[in-house]
């Protein structure tokens, strides 16, 4: 987002927690407003403040980024109320879509195909998992519980047996009132073996509504995406005018503006069915702009400015692989994991783009989301992008917290994969009992002779992290100790 | 040269043959470069560049695309590590303790809910056993491998 304003030539403000102070996006704007407050609440998702912060720096708009604020009506609202532009939809689009509930009717009153389900309005968490119970045996199983209010997986889950269904439901109610203050739980049936395909729609203010193609993001571990890519492996031209019309009539049907997406689930069956649209950018959004060469984040700008969009007709060139870099043990759950990033080298060469929020000498925390960096490749076809996505993985280097690059590049050889057939199921199905590193005994001997080396040549005296050399800013801890105890 | 690492199995000694500027192992062959750049030539030819970090204990070691990590231990050090214990996975809260002191647990059972990055993580039994004691209360912090209860 700051790259695509100072391409525009629009001046930009960060506003950042005390904690993340001095990171890579604070250092790129132009200013930097460091919010006062301890918790998530008392700072990135404290309204008054944000604004407060827009008007002292002298801000006319405001990019909510994904996350956080992204798709929060009120605070749409409360942006265009204190004479600021808001780059994104209206807040009435918002909450037409934001309450998941509300948006699967909306979508069946305009003629968009929903997931077979129930909604249950009771806000009473007795009655509420009464009521979901009994509606849970007329949907059938095995089904999905979702909150309304949800997104990222938070107050999700599924069920394969009724015997978990209190259990299920009394978990993902309490996770979605700690997410969003909002316990609120339908049902849906949970469609297995279906793939996760998404439409890019944009939306000027001058009557122009448009889908970028789709891209498809079947493979995920706990609900959250970890490989993502466009044009979907098993797309043809009439399933994407199919649903690229769908999309923009879903769009059309809440007077949409601005970047957004509908995501769907394409079933064995050919059937698709509306999942829910995401009225901001996603963080998957590179893949559509390698493919179609249409930066979505400009065109937001533009349409944010009353101008209307640039694209042309849609031309899908080349393919496009993401997969998500996240700070987290996959051999053990996908739990995350914190420590420092003594050494980060990231892959390099054409077709490589690096999306990050962090550099060598950072330092991982448990404050926020452990999503390090994307990892985007494009290649003219797909075969070549799975090749170049394995060469960038092999020569990605992250030292000093573990990260899911291993798991990423093994993902890439899965049989699945390389055949475009993956679903939302197949994480589990390629490892039921966890993923484990696949055994390289003469690495492992191998990583010992150089563990042993560096202890012998001392190098942890000169070469643990290269932000301990720097002479401005204060000494990290980790090098202090280092020094004193050498 | 000898270096003591931690492995599954209990402590590696590890020893190192001197060739000049290289390091040599099984086989496979080290040369340190300028910069700390190491040169690994493994024992079926195969060519690799080492990138190494030390974060504590622990050596961290890039190599051909594999990371493993290798904690030196002191000759004679001991693994002070409770057994039966079960520690928090990851820095979080307690959400709630499911199970009380003395309370009989099967195999499976859930023990204690915890919350890390917005997600909610499940600490169950790895085996049947009673619970002796039960260290943190829902809404209380834990540190990375805190011990949350103990089982018998």
């Amino acid at each position: 987002m700051l790259r695509a304003c100072k391409e525009a030539g629009h001046p930009t403000v960060a506003v950042c927690a005390p904690n993340d102070v001095g990171t890579l996006f604070t250092e790129m704007a132009d200013e930097v407003v460091v919010l006062e407050g301890e918790t998530i609440g008392e700072t990135y998702l404290n309204q008054p403040q944000i604004l407060q912060a827009a008007s002292t720096t002298g801000a006319t708009a405001i990019h909510p980024g994904f996350g956080f604020l992204s798709e929060r009506a009120d605070f749409a609202r409360a942006v265009k109320e204190a004479g600021l532009t808001w780059i994104g939809p209206s807040a009435e689009a918002i909450e037409k879509m934001g309450d998941k509930m509300t948006a699967r009717q909306t979508m069946r009153a305009a003629g968009v195909p929903v997931i077979p389900g129930e909604e249950v309005e009771e806000e009473d968490e007795r009655k509420a998992l009464e009521a979901l119970r009994q509606a849970s045996t007329r949907v059938g199983y095995p089904l999905l519980l979702k909150a309304s209010s949800g997104g990222g997986g938070k107050g999700m889950r599924a069920v394969h047996d009724p015997a978990d269904f209190d259990q299920a439901a009394t978990g993902a109610r309490r996770e979605a009132v700690a997410a969003f203050g909002d316990g609120r739980i339908y049902i849906e049936r949970l469609l297995s073996g279906s793939k996760h395909i998404e439409i890019q729609v944009l939306a000027d203010t001058h009557g122009r509504t448009i889908h970028l193609g789709e891209r498809e993001c079947s493979v995920q571990r706990r609900h959250q995406k970890v490989f993502e890519e466009a044009p979907g492996p098993t797309m043809d031209v009439e399933l994407r005018e199919a649903m690229g019309q769908a999309a923009v009539a879903a769009a059309q049907a809440v007077d949409y503006v601005g970047a957004g997406t509908v995501e769907f689930l394409l079933a064995p069956t050919g059937e698709f069915f509306f999942l829910e649209m995401n009225t901001r950018i996603q963080v998957e959004h590179p893949v559509t702009e390698l493919v179609t060469g249409v930066d979505i984040v400009r065109e937001q700008l533009r349409i944010a400015r009353g101008e209307p969009m640039s694209c042309g007709p849609l031309l899908i060139r080349g393919h496009a692989i993401e997969v998500r870099l996240y700070a987290e043990d996959a051999a053990n759950g996908f739990l995350p994991s914190i420590g420092p990033l003594s050494l980060f080298r990231p892959p390099e060469g054409p077709g490589i783009r690096l999306d990050t929020g962090v550099r060598e000498g950072d330092e991982v925390t448990p404050n926020y989301d452990p999503m390090l960096a994307k990892l985007i490749v494009w290649a003219p076809s797909r075969p070549e992008a799975l090749e170049k996505m394995r060469r960038a993985l092999d020569e990605f280097v992250v030292l000093g917290t573990t990260t899911n690059i291993e798991f990423l590049r093994d993902l890439c050889d899965a049989q699945p994969v390389v055949d475009g057939t993956t679903t939302t199921t197949t994480i589990d199905d390629l490892w039921p009992n966890g993923w484990n590193p696949p055994h390289a005994p003469m690495l492992e001997e191998a990583s010992l002779l150089a563990a042993a080396s560096a202890e012998t040549l001392g190098l942890h005296r000169r070469n643990t992290t290269t932000s301990s050399d720097n002479t401005h800013g204060p000494a990290s801890p980790f090098t202090t100790i280092q020094r004193r105890f050498p | 040269m000898q270096h003591t690492f931690a492995s599954k199995e209990g402590p590696l000694e590890v020893t190192l043959v001197r060739e000049g500027e290289a390091f040599v192992l099984e086989g496979h062959r080290l040369t340190p470069h300028t910069r700390g750049r190491l040169h690994v030539q493994m024992r079926d030819g195969r060519r690799c560049l080492a990138h190494v970090a030390k974060v504590g204990d622990v050596w961290w070691i890039h190599l051909s695309g594999r990371t493993y990590r290798w904690e030196r231990v002191e000759p004679g050090a001991s693994n002070a590590e409770d057994e039966g214990g079960l520690v928090a996975p990851m820095p979080g809260k307690v959400l709630e303790v499911l199970v009380k002191e003395g309370d009989v647990v099967e195999a499976g059972t859930p023990l204690m809910v915890l919350e890390a990055m917005k997600m909610e993580h499940r600490i169950v039994a790895a085996a049947d056993g009673t619970v002796v004691s039960v260290h943190f209360a829902a809404g209380d912090q834990v540190a990375q491998g805190a011990v949350l209860l103990e089982l018998d």
